[in-house]
């Protein structure tokens, strides 16, 4: 009897391991970030995409609510070449400098926050002093076998925070979506926004 | 009194091979005795099994390099993609294919004769199977991809292309190696029941009860086996068929001169059961004589297999002749030049060894000296085996060599690699089967116990028993033995 | 840029991630790119570069002497592609496949990093000021030793303002002129041009004649200015009832030759007296001596006085070559072409001026006897070009200082002293006056590769830096030097950059007197031995300068097919009777020396002449070049056609015999015969009127006229869109439904391939490798850890590895008893089948038919099963061998800044997947992008496939077969039109051929 009992679990296993399967097939389509995972250093290349909820520390920390939700700027100022290249473009630091040899690393106090001085402004004027470029950390990454064009999709009204989340609320950047192709997919059927169907054969972005 | 009938022993005797007793088997605890008794392992099996071991790995480290520096240091030749790995995948199915018949069809069709070869036939299938399955992943160009064949949901949101012939070899070759695994195993169990009975060392035994389900030997059991054992036997009968039918569809399928053919599948499942009972050949003789069980694989077992043998022979003989009148019929130049290629061009050797294997030698079994020779036996399954590789290296390269685009036409010469990996798939193959000779019974031990008369209630002596209780006087030698 | 181009730029393509060190490239990019942004820019916005937008830069190829109009791509600060400018009168928009490659001898491994000096014996690497300190130090001796009077510079011969430039500089330190070197120029020909007509190089009109005659003249490959020549000989072709008859006369039947309608095999040296026969002298003799049908020729001169307009040209390179260029030069005229046919009033300048081989000749007997203190060689590689027996590396010897500008550590500069490596032609500036009035300037595309110095700067610096001259030499560095000197000034010069196009002329150097006193070559009838010797220079190596370049190396020869080799022609009836195959080893040998090459049997060669192709055999110019093939210069004698300067190539006979050994040819070639298979197909002129056209030929999959055809109706092309069922129409017609959302209604891209106007000459080949990053496998380094193939050049292609994504397939037709035969050039490329067998057994999906009518390969979802190539009856499937893209493995195709080449819009394929033709998807993706963006449909003929583009015989014509709008969709109704395998197979292909129309010869000739 002890026996048979013994053996009768080995089909339950493989029902359940099936069933795993299942539920855990689709959930990169879907998910959302729940951990945001804060590491140093750069995301190893690798065939994959980056990890979702990645959030690696920048060599200036960047604050993208003061840029765009304070002083209202538009992300196509910095990241120029979003709506008219397959590349975003990241700013020249002489685009920084533009408004930071005004506003320097001295911070007056403003709407009830104390006057302090900017440590991050400080690095950035170094860099622009010393003629060196800011080494960002990349943080979205797809494989090289991907071909991603930015323009064709913001020229298409999908917005920024689409894809790459409330970027104006963060104040250190993170990766919001899984970035694995059934996530694209699930957006080119129109389960996103019926408006922004689009074409999903593999040579659409594979070649 | 009955009067005793004893065997001629004239020069050709006119024994019916249909005679599938065992004259020389006295009792059940004799059978337990002589099979078992085989398992004890040895110096020289410990060597053999070094020797295979060896092989394996000498694959296995070629493996690894085609792995490291890409397919290209097998010997492939554009527009020839497909080389050795493949004629040695469809070669291994093809070994599998007779284990299932012998255990499987012939058992619906109580050919007795299959009783005492069919463990070690069913147990070559489960290994010629898993040797088989390494192939498509060793020749896929990125096997750390193969997974991408199996249809599982993933978050690529994709699937596999079920119209492709490759999917389906992934599930036949699932299926076939599942179904014949279990096969084996039920069959087993009432043998394991008994290899436990008579265990001493505490870690075996426990292991042989485990894996013999706890089998007592109960009227009840009996009943549940047979049936369990009927109905694997018939749930396998369609997979002999259906397997190599699949497998053949890898080429039938495509539009390649030379494989765009509808009598694909019937003359690889032919092809595969010819080969298949080479195999058994080549593993049971040296077996019965080794092992000394000589007394229970006789040579009517073997005439009668033999028989067997002959017949797929000509079914495949006819087969090569049909492919040639299709291609002289189809009145395609290109399919001519194809024909005409695969005999008289690069690779004519390859085609007319063959041709010698295949359909000429085997012809020798029409006389029953050779049949109930087994040194020939032996020496005719080699040749068989040599001959069925060839075939499937017939099959592919010169029609991947010499297809639609003449700039294209080309050569192919295998490397070492090929050579070293077709090496270790037949260690790979030995290694399992060594470990399965000395470790289970290679004879049904349960079943050559239902053709031994049972026990009678009183002890008699040896000679004189009543013919009609089948048994001859004991001789050591069954009759009309040549060797 | 540096800041936007990098971060970005970094990982998003395999190509930066195969460049390794990919901050420091970049950052070495970003350096460039503020310059690089300061140039106009040809197309884009001129005041910025936009990441992941490509410029192109209008600027002149230098590969040959000629100077066509090339264009630049560049992004990120990279140039990866040349191709042809459209606005330039000289090429149209097309490139050879030389020109092509020449980005790879921008990023060629082996450059020299930076300037070299010669210490105890060994060249070692200094800084550029140690190095100019030197030559400055040198140049004050040479100077106050008096020995500058003697000193010698040989240029590698350009056109353009840097030639007087040079001689002025020279004159300011009291040295001669200098020589403008080419080996490959026809110096008799020039020679007999100037004579007749004053000017060197006429330029042809093709579509003008009605027969052409060339004697010799390869016109379609090193002889004279050959895309302008192929260009006109196509479009004449094209004329197809109109076009004119070509007969070529000549010992070997070159590619050439193999365009023409009938070939009339002569012996080498009897060339003079069949020019005299035709016109109108003894056709006996010239039989008598030529060995050719006294029958034949009088069909030939009868059809001459016939035909007019005509073109007769001339090109052999022997002694009297001259003569019988003057003599053609005569026929010409008294058959009325100049003027009609040869255009002597629009001569291709850019040949003007070249120094003949006598001269350098001379120049280098000067080296010998000890008289030449100084000697600087920029650009060309006598110590290679000159036979053997002129024994140049002594005479260097003799020279005590001696300096090269070359970039590439080739057997000259490797015996120099002092290396000043010279920019490549796509970092510098400079100009070319290829035609009169028409300047073709020359601007970088980039910064510096390595640490190197345009030549002209280094001199404007050392004459800087010489108190003497200081005063003279004000311009900041050559390009300021050039805009000053630009008629028209800065404005004229920054217009001209626009369209790399200038007007006006530039001030040429003074004429040399031409040198005398060469030692005259024998005709070639003394020299003893029992077979001629035809030496070549190669089609796709040209003087041996393209032998460092991947590209050319594995580009086959067009005729021989033969690559990463060289190889003896013989014939096949002789090769029948001495019992020599193909791949047997023969030795040639002279009193010069001997040769060990294996035969080539051809039944394109005069049966008592064996030929040889010059370029290959380096002992030295890098890891492509060196150890691969044998120089047929080692067995020639030094002799000249003394009276036009130029070395005899085709001088002296051979001892032949058969070596008991055997060399496998390195050759793409399967069967040569098509055995009726109807690949390459063909129509007679007379036959044309009544060719009908078949309409099942015409089904192309996707037009809009027709019911859809299977390839588009299969579920798979649905499949693609996930469209399968909700409207019956949708169902029928798949992606194609007119109704669909997707608007992919209107497209069926297709290419057609018009076989009257392609010659063979493989540029598109060189295109695709150059667009598609395909790797090339041949190199000797590529080739190890295989049995039996350790280091052979060329053993990944004798194993058929090759991945040439189009091939061009020569089927021969007839000929088989060494009578009459017809050569058939075939592009080959994916058929992108409506119905393609490749798809449905592929397990995995990698390939399948897209919605746009492309059969796609996916590499990263391919597993490599290989099923496919297996079906694919074309058999243009290629795969990924070993991790060609692997900087770790020995097979890496793009060592040490070879990688910058590769194009950022194709991913570069990994190990054990499958690869074939995309038609260009990146291109067509980026214009359905451009067209996006601007809110418009993609225009008819807006873009085209790489191959298409470099075409210099329009043969290839891509575009939407389903758009009336395009041309591909005209042409492919024209009525040559067909299908390759389609009645066979079934499989729709979008590739249409149109039959190539042949010429035979009139009824009367072809009686006699």
């Amino acid at each position: 009897m002890t026996v048979r009992r013994k053996w009768a679990v080995i089909p339950g296993l493989f029902a359940l391991g099936a069933v795993a399967v299942l539920l855990s097939a689709y959930q990169g389509a879907t998910s959302r970030p729940d951990t945001i995972i804060t590491e140093k250093g750069s995301w190893g290349y690798s065939a994959a995409s980056s990890p979702q909820g990645r959030s690696p520390e920048q060599p200036i920390h960047f604050p993208h609510p003061t840029h765009v939700q304070t002083l209202g700027m538009n992300c196509l100022y910095c990241h120029y070449a979003a709506n008219k290249s397959t590349d975003p473009g990241l700013p020249a630091v002489s685009t920084c400098m533009g408004c930071h040899l005004v506003i320097g690393p001295k911070r007056p106090a403003m709407n009830g926050r104390p006057a302090f001085e900017s440590a991050e402004i400080t690095k950035l004027q170094k860099y622009w002093n010393e003629k060196k470029p800011i080494p960002w950390v990349r943080i979205h990454h797809v494989p090289d076998y991907v071909n991603f064009p930015h323009m064709t999709h913001v020229n298409a009204g999908v917005t920024c925070q689409t894809c790459h989340g409330q970027v104006q609320k963060m104040t250190q950047v993170y990766q919001y979506a899984s970035l694995n192709m059934g996530w694209c997919i699930n957006c080119h059927v129109g389960n996103v926004n019926p408006a922004w169907k689009a074409r999903y054969d593999c040579s659409v972005c594979h070649y | 009194m009955a009067t005793v009938v004893s065997p001629s022993r004239e020069a050709s005797p006119n024994i019916p091979s249909a005679n599938i007793q065992l004259p020389a088997i006295q009792s059940y605890t004799q059978v337990n005795d002589d099979i078992i008794g085989t398992l004890r392992p040895t110096g020289k099996w410990f060597a053999a099994l070094g020797f295979a071991i060896l092989c394996m790995l000498i694959g296995a480290t070629a493996w690894t390099w085609q792995i490291y520096m890409g397919l290209g240091v097998a010997g492939y030749t554009p527009p020839v993609m497909w080389g050795v790995y493949i004629v040695t995948f469809v070669f291994w199915v093809g070994i599998g294919h007779a284990g299932t018949l012998i255990s499987a069809i012939l058992y619906l069709f109580r050919a007795g004769f299959r009783t005492t070869i069919y463990r070690c036939a069913e147990a070559m299938t489960v290994f010629a199977v898993m040797t088989a399955g390494l192939f498509p992943i060793l020749h896929l160009g990125r096997p750390w991809k193969f997974f991408y064949l199996i249809p599982y949901p993933n978050w690529r949101l994709i699937w596999p292309q079920f119209k492709s012939p490759l999917v389906w070899d992934v599930f036949a070759i699932l299926t076939y190696l599942t179904v014949s695994a279990t096969f084996l195993y039920i069959g087993l169990v009432p043998d394991l029941a008994a290899m436990r009975d008579r265990e001493t060392h505490p870690v075996r035994k426990r292991l042989y009860s485990v894996l013999s389900l706890g089998w007592r030997n109960s009227d009840r059991e009996w009943r549940h086996f047979a049936r369990a054992y009927l109905f694997l036997a018939a749930f396998s009968t369609p997979l002999v068929l259906s397997v190599h039918s699949v497998v053949s569809f890898d080429f039938a399928m495509s539009l390649v001169p030379g494989w765009h053919a509808t009598l694909f599948a019937p003359y690889f499942v032919a092809g595969a059961i010819f080969s298949g009972i080479g195999m058994v050949f080549t593993i049971i003789i040296p077996i019965r004589r080794w092992f000394n069980l000589k007394r229970y694989v006789t040579i009517n077992h073997l005439d009668a297999a033999a028989k067997l043998c002959l017949f797929t022979s000509l079914v495949v003989g006819t087969a090569y002749l049909m492919e040639f009148f299709i291609g002289w019929y189809s009145g395609s130049e290109i399919e001519q030049s194809y024909w005409w290629n695969r005999v008289y061009g690069q690779w004519w050797w390859a085609a007319w060894i063959m041709l010698l294997c295949n359909c000429v030698l085997p012809l020798t079994l029409f006389s029953q000296k050779l049949r109930r020779n087994t040194t020939w036996l032996f020496i005719l399954s080699m040749f068989i085996n040599l001959g069925m590789w060839f075939e499937r290296f017939v099959i592919f390269e010169p029609s991947l060599a010499h297809e639609f685009e003449p700039w294209q036409w080309t050569a192919y010469a295998p490397t070492y690699i090929d050579w070293a990996i077709l090496l270790g798939s037949f260690g790979w193959f030995s290694m399992w089967f060594l470990l399965f000779i000395k470790n289970l019974p290679v004879i049904a031990i349960a079943e050559v116990k239902e053709i031994v008369p049972p026990p009678l209630s009183t002890p008699q002596p040896v000679e004189g028993i009543d013919v009609s209780g089948m048994h001859l006087e004991f001789e050591p030698e069954t009759p009309g033995e040549r060797d | 840029m540096t800041e936007n181009s990098a971060p970005s730029g970094v990982g998003r393509r395999e190509f930066l991630k195969i460049l390794g060190a990919g901050s420091a490239a970049t950052a070495a990019i970003g350096c460039s790119s503020d310059r690089v942004e300061r140039l106009i820019p040809y197309l884009t916005q001129p005041d910025e570069t936009v990441p992941g937008v490509s410029n192109y830069y209008a600027s002149t190829c230098r590969e040959c002497s000629v100077g066509c109009g090339v264009l630049l791509e560049t992004r990120d600060g990279r140039t990866f592609k040349l191709e042809g400018n459209p606005d330039h009168p000289l090429n149209r928009g097309a490139l050879c496949a030389r020109g092509q490659a020449s980005v790879q001898g921008l990023y060629n491994p082996d450059r020299y990093r930076g300037p070299m000096i010669r210490k105890n014996g060994k060249l070692t690497p200094a800084t550029w000021t140690e190095a100019l300190q030197l030559m400055g130090q040198k140049l004050g001796e040479a100077q106050s030793s008096g020995g500058a009077g003697n000193a010698v510079f040989i240029n590698k011969h350009e056109s353009g303002s840097f030639p007087a430039f040079l001689d002025r500089w020279l004159a300011d330190f009291g040295m001669p002129a200098h020589l403008s070197y080419d080996a490959l120029a026809d110096h008799a020909v020039i020679a007999a041009n100037r004579q007749s007509y004053g000017v060197a190089w006429p330029s042809l009109s093709f579509s003008a004649a009605k027969l052409i005659v060339s004697i010799g003249a390869d016109f379609l490959e090193t002889w004279g200015a050959s895309v302008p020549q192929q260009l006109d000989f196509a479009d004449a072709r094209a004329k197809l009832e109109d076009a004119p008859r070509f007969v070529y006369i000549g010992p070997r039947r070159s590619l050439t030759g193999c365009n023409a309608d009938q070939w009339v095999a002569c012996k080498p040296g009897s060339e003079l007296a069949i020019a005299r026969a035709l016109a109108g002298g003894s056709v006996q003799s010239a039989a008598d001596a030529s060995g050719v049908p006294a029958a034949t020729l009088e069909a030939l001169q009868r059809e001459l006085g016939a035909t007019k307009p005509s073109l007769v040209l001339a090109g052999s390179s022997g002694a009297g070559s001259m003569e019988l260029a003057l003599a053609v030069n005569e026929l010409n005229k008294q058959l009325g072409n100049v003027g009609t046919t040869v255009l002597t009033d629009q001569p291709i300048t850019s040949l003007e001026g070249i120094a003949t081989d006598a001269d350098i000749n001379a120049a280098v007997e000067k080296m010998r006897a000890g008289q030449v203190p100084f000697l600087m060689v920029r650009g060309v590689n006598p110590a290679f070009t000159m036979p053997r027996a002129a024994k140049v590396a002594d005479a260097l010897a003799k020279v005590p200082f001696k300096v090269s500008f070359s970039s590439y550590p080739d057997e000259t500069s490797e015996l120099c002293d002092l290396v000043l490596p010279d920019h490549h032609p796509i970092e510098s500036w400079g100009d070319a006056q290829p035609m009169n009035d028409v300047i073709s300037l020359q601007q970088p595309g980039m910064d510096p590769v390595y640490d190197t110095r345009q030549t002209a700067d280094v001199l404007i610096d050392l004459a800087k830096g010489n108190q003497r001259t200081a005063a003279r030499y004000t311009a900041q560095n050559y390009m300021r030097w050039l805009i000053d000197n630009f008629p028209g000034g800065t404005t004229a010069f920054t217009a001209g950059l626009q369209k790399g196009i200038g007007s006006g002329s530039i001030a040429r150097p003074a004429a040399r007197p031409a040198s005398t006193g060469a030692p005259q070559a024998p005709a070639i009838e003394g020299t003893n031995g029992d077979f001629y010797l035809v030496v070549y220079p190669s089609p796709t190596l040209g003087d041996g300068s393209g032998a460092n370049k991947p590209w050319l190396q594995e580009l086959p020869d067009p005729v021989t097919k033969i690559c990463w080799q060289t190889w003896i022609e013989i014939n096949q009836q002789t090769a029948r009777k001495l019992g020599i195959d193909s791949g047997d080893v023969l030795q040639i040998k002279t009193e010069q020396g001997e040769l060990k090459a294996p035969a080539y049997v051809y039944m394109g060669i005069q049966e008592n002449t064996v030929a040889v192709a010059f370029g290959q055999g380096h002992s030295a110019y890098g890891r492509y070049a060196m150890g691969v093939g044998l120089n047929p210069g080692d067995v020639l004698p030094v002799g000249f056609d003394a009276a036009s300067g130029s070395f005899a190539w085709t001088a002296t006979k051979v001892q032949l015999t058969k070596v008991n050994e055997f060399t496998p040819l390195v050759t793409t070639e399967g069967s040569a015969r098509q055995h009726g298979r109807g690949i390459a197909r063909s129509v007679p002129v007379e036959e044309l009127p009544h060719l009908e056209m078949e309409q099942e030929e015409h089904d192309m999959p996707g037009k809009p006229d027709q019911s859809y055809l299977p390839g588009l109706r299969s579920r798979m092309a649905a499949d693609a869109m996930g469209e399968i069922g909700d409207s019956p129409s949708r169902v029928q017609k798949g992606m194609y439904d007119p109704e669909h959302w997707s608007q992919m209604a209107k497209r069926r891209w297709a290419m057609t391939i018009d076989l009257a106007r392609c010659t063979g000459c493989s540029a598109c080949v060189t295109a695709c490798y150059a667009e598609n990053n395909l790797p090339t496998v041949g190199a000797p380094y590529q080739m190890v850890h295989t049995a039996f193939l350790h280091g052979v050049p060329g053993g990944n292609i004798l194993k058929g590895r090759e991945m040439n994504w189009i091939r061009l397939e020569r089927y021969w037709e007839g000929g088989e008893d060494g009578g009459e035969f017809e050569p058939r050039f075939v592009p080959m490329l994916c058929q992108h089948c409506g119905n393609a067998p490749c798809e449905p057994v592929c397990p995995v999906y990698a390939t399948y038919h897209s919605p746009d009518g492309l059969n796609v390969q996916v590499y990263n979802r391919c597993v490599g099963t290989r099923y496919c190539s297996n079906n694919c009856p074309y058999k243009v499937r290629y795969f990924n061998w070993f991790g060609y893209g692997e900087p770790a493995r020995p097979q890496y195709a793009w060592p040490e800044r070879m990688s910058w080449q590769l194009n950022p819009d194709v991913t570069v394929r990994g190990k054990g997947v499958m690869e074939k033709c995309t038609f260009c998807v990146q291109r067509i993706r980026e214009a359905e992008h451009r067209a996006k963006a601007e809110g418009r449909e993609v225009r008819p003929n807006e873009f085209t496939t790489s191959c298409a583009q470099a075409c210099p015989s329009r043969a290839i014509i891509f575009g939407d077969a389903a758009d009336e709008e395009w041309s591909v969709a005209r042409m492919a109704q024209d009525r040559r039109a067909y299908h390759v395998f389609h009645e066979q197979l079934n499989t729709y292909p979008a590739v249409v051929y149109l039959q190539k129309v042949t010429h035979p010869a009139p009824k009367a000739a072809a009686g006699a």
